[in-house]
């Protein structure tokens, strides 16, 4: 198409003026009127295929419709904070315990302390009826067994050596939730933390995307191991028959309780403790193991092909340091690997 | 009916398409534009500016730049010695040249560089079948990769530019150059490059700007390869946490300008360097005879084809029958599995099919009514708002697409907003409808240049009501822009990528969505049939309707 200058001209002056009337009637609000719906809007992080199974099985068991945005817990957080001004959201579910401790801290959750089955949660795993960590994944080194027949390495800090450059992947923590809480993790574990991401930036690390495309690149073998992906992800795929293995090191690894919690913001309050109550209920729970996710009640045992909880070393955790602390933790990250 | 009344209508009609475009087009950019002035709430001047260094966007912004003048070099080197050997050469006689080389251009550009992707990484498909070609991994995988990927997409528009160029001066000058006893090299120099020169940096800049405004490849290759651009980051920033609206106000403000600046730059070179030439439309350029050239010529075409083609082709098609990525394509490891889900009813990848369809459907026929709305009343009105239509109803043709989405989430999500669409599936077929317009106004109005009055006129004088004349006249003449436009939106809207991936209401997937997401989370064999089935099914439309407009004017 064909623009003459006058035409752009002219077009500053109009989009100018446009602007101004803007931001003269730029005011005002509407208010909407609070109905309960039969339909629930979920935001969740993945996995995908666990997230939907979840949400059929409870519109089968209660007849309430789910609309379920599926992301990692970057897109969901950003949706989230995206929409503030326009919440449409009535339950999150997040891969990462401290960015549901970041929501609760900003007063946007709704309390529900008679949930059912609380009471056999792991302790650590519930926060007063505002979070319900309903399931949980460790983050472990994940390896293509072409690529290493035998386990490579022992610990977090043998890929820095050179015989491992441009070998190692790990997920992205400003996508993936969990990945940022090995990142904090880690760190507050180990004064010289910072030191091995600049020795793995150097050794040629690949930070992209979340956890599935890190371990994708495993899988496919362009690299060769990933670094603090999501174990359930892994034995999923081995299940599949992909060329993989796992191990955590013996120092230690997070352990991270996946969140749900209620948007103070509903329209649907009802609705959403329904679904809290589910996610909590046998049936969910067994849904959660047969994804080989560890499941967030401790009388409900882990996938028999999996390691369960008691047999993965962990750091001490302090949550409340991470959730102040991810933000910036995440910026010097970055910086490291840009 | 009299004059006044005419006079009314139209008045009514303008203001009516001029209070639309407002809402659809104008105040989202003017939103965009007002939130980068004001990065912390108050106004300030430099506010973009302020971002843009803070931040240390400043590289984002030079990488965009950088890319764009390198892609346009790179489609040059290829599309050059095309539109040569097209234009002068035994090889403008093969029909169907042309035809093939429109595949790389509507293929998705996000799906041509996962294929791309695929073939070269590691234990990919290079490895298994020209493992020779391995070296060529480490330049791929970085800027150059992105570079060449982006010219393999855009190098046929720039062929087909060059190629009309090259034709149209026609073979006359270069018949009286060479009479007069100037080389080859000569006429080449002195003649054909100086005419061609113009259309030759209108096609330059286009490419320029389609490229800064191309988010596809960038967020497929690039973001794998730490190759960022504007687009990226404005998609980083309203996407994924932590927000920042107003940055990404910023970069699209930084973006706008830019190709603002390009399509001005262009208008000024297209006035200064017009040489009209005096009487040559007579005699048609000839096609020499290649000689002992017509290995090499042929060799070239082929080796572009197979380059821009046959590459991603191969990996996209291979990769979509493949049952475990590991194995690579092996006869034992071979399997439709992946088509008979997309095929299977219920499945997410089936629903997120009929979304696209469903969606792309509505926004071409909303597209078909305003923009033929629009067509009509800049063709038969006069003045200022006459031309402020024409202006906005094409302008979500010329500035990046990611630009006008970031408007419309500034716009649609606003609390102030009576109208609750976002988070709907209205505000897609909306983004869908403001963004591919221009392809229906254009059309029509193509088809409204070549009608006079007289029809209208005699319809007039033997008593036709407007409503007759409409019918029976207008509606006819314009009726193969009206269809173009719908088939165009209709297959562009249909693999849509970036507006579906920023504005999709919860629980809805398209096809683009859903090829993004199995790419990044793994499974690129489901997200490669998909890809397939989509360009199919538009390949297929394109052939139904395109039969429909020869049997209506029969």
């Amino acid at each position: 198409m064909k623009f003459t200058r006058k035409s752009l001209t002219w077009l500053t002056v109009v989009m100018a003026a446009v602007m101004m009337t803007l931001a003269l009637v730029a005011c005002g609000g509407s208010e909407e009127t609070a109905e309960e719906s039969n339909v629930l809007v979920v935001y969740s992080a993945g996995p995908g295929g666990l997230a939907n199974s979840i949400a059929e099985g409870f519109t089968a068991a209660t007849g309430i419709e789910v609309d379920l945005f599926q992301g990692t817990t970057g897109a969901v957080l950003g949706r989230l904070e995206a929409e503030r001004d326009n919440p449409n959201a009535d339950v999150v579910v997040l891969a990462s315990w401290p960015a549901g401790m970041g929501l609760y801290e900003e007063g946007l959750l709704l309390q529900y302390t008679d949930a059912a089955n609380t009471n056999l949660l792991v302790p650590e795993w519930y926060l007063d009826g505002y979070l319900f960590g309903y399931s949980a994944s460790a983050l472990g080194i994940t390896y293509n067994t072409n690529v290493f027949p035998d386990q490579p390495g022992t610990d977090w800090t043998s890929f820095t050596d050179p015989q491992f450059q441009d070998l190692v992947a790990m997920p992205d923590p400003s996508l993936s939730g969990s990945a940022l809480d090995f990142l904090a993790g880690y760190i507050s574990n180990n004064p010289d933390g910072w030191s091995l991401f600049e020795n793995l930036a150097a050794n040629g690390i690949e930070v992209a995307g979340a956890n599935r495309p890190a371990l994708d690149s495993v899988v496919s073998g362009s690299r060769g191991l990933v670094l603090a992906g999501v174990d359930y992800m892994a034995y999923a795929d081995m299940a599949r028959g992909e060329p993989l293995g796992i191990f955590y090191p013996a120092s230690g690894t997070v352990i991270n309780p996946r969140p749900a919690m209620i948007l103070g913001s509903t329209n649907s309050p009802n609705n959403a403790r329904a679904f809290i109550d589910y996610l909590l209920s046998d049936e969910a729970q067994q849904m959660v193991v047969n994804a080989y996710i560890l499941p967030g009640r401790t009388d409900i045992a882990a996938h028999p092909d999996r390691i369960g909880l008691d047999g993965i070393p962990q750091f001490a955790i302090d949550w409340d340091w991470m959730m102040e602390n991810q933000e910036a933790i995440n910026a010097q990250f970055q910086e490291i690997n840009r | 009916m009299s004059s006044d009344t005419t006079k009314l209508t139209r008045n009514f009609a303008l203001g009516l398409s001029v209070l639309l475009l407002t809402v659809l087009v104008l105040i989202p950019l003017a939103l965009v534009m007002w939130r980068s002035f004001t990065p912390h709430g108050d106004f300030e001047l430099l506010g973009p500016l302020t971002v843009v260094t803070q931040r240390n966007l400043l590289e984002v912004l030079i990488n965009s730049l950088l890319l764009g003048a390198l892609v346009v070099l790179g489609t040059t080197l290829i599309a050059l010695p095309l539109a040569f050997l097209a234009a002068r050469t035994e090889i403008g006689r093969v029909r169907w040249l042309d035809l093939v080389l429109l595949i790389p251009f509507m293929t998705p550009p996000y799906i041509g560089s996962m294929g791309w992707i695929l073939f070269m990484q590691n234990r990919g498909l290079m490895d298994q079948f020209v493992p020779i070609f391995g070296f060529t991994r480490s330049t791929f995988f970085s800027m150059w990769g992105v570079v060449l990927v982006m010219s393999l997409h855009l190098y046929p528009f720039l062929y087909l530019i060059l190629k009309n160029a090259l034709r149209e001066i026609g073979g006359s000058l270069d018949d009286a150059g060479a009479i007069c006893g100037g080389s080859f090299f000569y006429r080449l120099r002195r003649i054909t490059l100086p005419l061609v020169f113009s259309s030759y940096t209108m096609g330059a800049l286009l490419v320029f700007v389609k490229t800064i405004s191309e988010f596809g490849t960038p967020a497929t290759l690039g973001r794998r390869v730490g190759f960022y651009v504007l687009t990226t980051e404005i998609y980083r920033f309203t996407s994924n946490w932590p927000i920042d609206f107003a940055s990404a106000a910023a970069l699209s403000s930084v973006l706008l300008v830019t190709s603002m600046l390009v399509w001005y730059v262009q208008s000024v070179l297209a006035d200064r360097y017009q040489y009209s030439v005096i009487g040559v439309s007579g005699a048609p350029a000839r096609l020499e005879p290649l000689g002992r050239w017509k290995i090499a010529a042929w060799g070239y075409v082929f080796l572009t084809l197979l380059v821009s083609i046959g590459v991603p082709y191969f990996a996209i098609v291979g990769t979509s029958v493949m049952q475990i990525r590991g194995t690579g394509l092996v006869v034992d490891n071979l399997t439709l599995s992946h088509y008979a889900e997309i095929f299977r009813s219920g499945s997410l990848a089936n629903r997120a099919l009929w979304t696209s369809l469903r969606l792309a459907f509505s926004a071409a026929i909303l597209s078909l009514l305003l923009g033929t709305f629009f067509a009509i009343v800049v063709s038969r009105t006069r003045g200022f708002f006459a031309r402020l239509t024409d202006v906005s109803s094409l302008l979500s043709n010329t500035i990046p697409a990611i630009v006008v989405i970031v408007g419309l989430i500034l716009l649609w999500n606003a609390r102030w907003v009576p109208l609750r669409i976002y988070n709907t599936e209205y505000i897609l077929v909306l983004a869908y409808t403001v963004l591919f317009l221009p392809f229906t106004v254009q059309y029509v109005k193509a088809n409204l240049s070549q009608l006079g009055t007289s029809l209208f006129d005699a319809a007039r004088v033997t008593g036709g009501t407007p409503a007759y004349t409409f019918r029976r006249i207008l509606l006819p003449l314009i009726r193969s822009g009206m269809v173009a436009g719908f088939i165009m939106t209709f297959i562009i809207a249909v693999r849509e990528l970036v507006g579906s991936l920023m504005i999709r209401p919860p629980g809805t997937e398209t096809t683009a969505t859903y090829i993004f997401q199995q790419f990044e989370q793994g499974n690129a064999s489901l997200g490669m049939a998909m890809a397939l089935v989509t360009i199919g099914v538009t390949t297929v439309v394109l052939l139904a309707i395109q039969r429909i407009p020869t049997t209506a004017e029969l």
